[in-house]
């Protein structure tokens, strides 16, 4: 079966019922998308298919189509995404774990509402959790990258 | 031409008078020639439709319900689940209702139920906690029951993908009464019997 994973085509064999996270992470070796709940309800696997965020761990590999973009797949020439430019300027992270799927979510918001209210990202962030708390720096560093989207970072 | 001309005006004239008609003579409802039997089939029906599988989803608020024996009492969608700023039904950016729910059921316990084109039922299609007088009611109703003959009811409830998982919901949950085929007849034979309504 072939993926289309962050611009590039992988070639794997799968089971067409195997979670697309386990594709990813086992067969393709791409291990930024993270394992947390496995049932859809952490959000630490979430990954885009044709720039819809997908849990990852949920979705058979067989209806994976579209293009598939991963945490590993965001930043561009060396660039960071403003997202992941705007994590490290507020210090979001705290063990980090849960921080990939964070991200990824909030890149599939920012490419659809430039400059999204706090509820906006309420809305857009309820099921992508996070043990360590660290809440209050996602919703400023989504604020923040905006900004930085916005100002063509 | 202008004997053309005033054929066509003519001919316009009856009808725009035709649809004025159409818009302005309400036809009576079907008389009820069968309460008991119809009574009998809406009461199948009803236990479907207020069923947790299919009424959770037909809210008139944007928050999806969980509820059921196995959720331990009715509670809203976890995660913040919202109908949609749009209005839609599939969800927020960022958060889709397909951002979890797939095409199939997920295999594992407590894993998301999926089925094609998951979404929340229009808003003034909701009979969410409403009695079976007023589903009834709502069901006969084309502005509150998606613009639909009650044949197309019957058929929708048959052939809809997503109506159909309600009776295949996946692990742990518990499904709606009967069929997609069942509730389809039991609907005809509603329809057979004139349609009547409970009191409640």
């Amino acid at each position: 079966m072939r993926l289309s994973v962050d611009g590039k085509a992988v070639e794997i064999e799968a089971d067409p019922d195997m979670p697309l996270l386990w594709a990813l992470r086992d067969l393709a070796g791409i291990t930024g998308p993270k394992f947390g709940c496995g049932i859809a309800a952490c959000g630490a696997c979430t990954v885009l298919i044709d720039g819809i965020p997908v849990r990852s761990c949920s979705l058979p590999v067989g209806q994976a189509l579209g293009e598939i973009t991963t945490i590993e797949g965001i930043s561009t020439g060396g660039k960071l995404h403003p997202v992941q430019q705007a994590w490290l300027d507020e210090q979001v992270a705290q063990c980090g774990y849960c921080q990939a799927g964070q991200i990824m979510s909030a890149v599939a918001l920012l490419d659809e509402i430039a400059d999204p209210t706090d509820a906006d990202i309420d809305n857009a962030m309820g099921g992508n959790l996070c043990r360590c708390g660290t809440y209050p720096r996602i919703r400023a560093a989504i604020h923040k990258a905006a900004a930085l989207k916005q100002a063509g970072a | 031409m202008r004997p053309i001309a005033t054929l066509l005006t003519a001919l316009a004239i009856v009808a725009a008078s035709g649809a004025i008609a159409q818009e302005t003579v309400e036809t009576p409802p079907p008389p009820v020639v069968d309460p008991v039997a119809g009574l009998a089939a809406w009461s199948k029906i009803n236990a479907v439709f207020a069923h947790p599988r299919c009424a959770g989803c037909h809210v008139e608020d944007d928050q999806p319900r969980w509820s059921g024996d196995h959720y331990g009492g009715t509670r809203v969608h976890a995660f913040n689940v919202r109908r949609g700023e749009d209005g839609s039904g599939f969800g927020n950016p960022g958060l889709r209702c397909t951002t979890c729910h797939f095409e199939s059921n997920s295999s594992v316990l407590h894993g998301p139920p999926g089925a094609p084109n998951w979404h929340l039922a229009p808003a003034q299609m909701a009979w969410w906690d409403k009695s079976s007088a007023q589903i009834c009611a709502q069901i006969k109703d084309p502005e509150r029951n998606g613009g639909r003959t009650l044949e197309e009811v019957a058929v929708h409830v048959r052939d809809d993908a997503l109506v159909a998982w309600g009776w295949a919901p996946g692990p742990g949950r518990e499904p709606a009464p009967g069929s997609a085929e069942a509730t389809f007849q039991a609907l005809q034979d509603w329809i057979t019997a004139g349609s009547p309504c409970p009191q409640d």
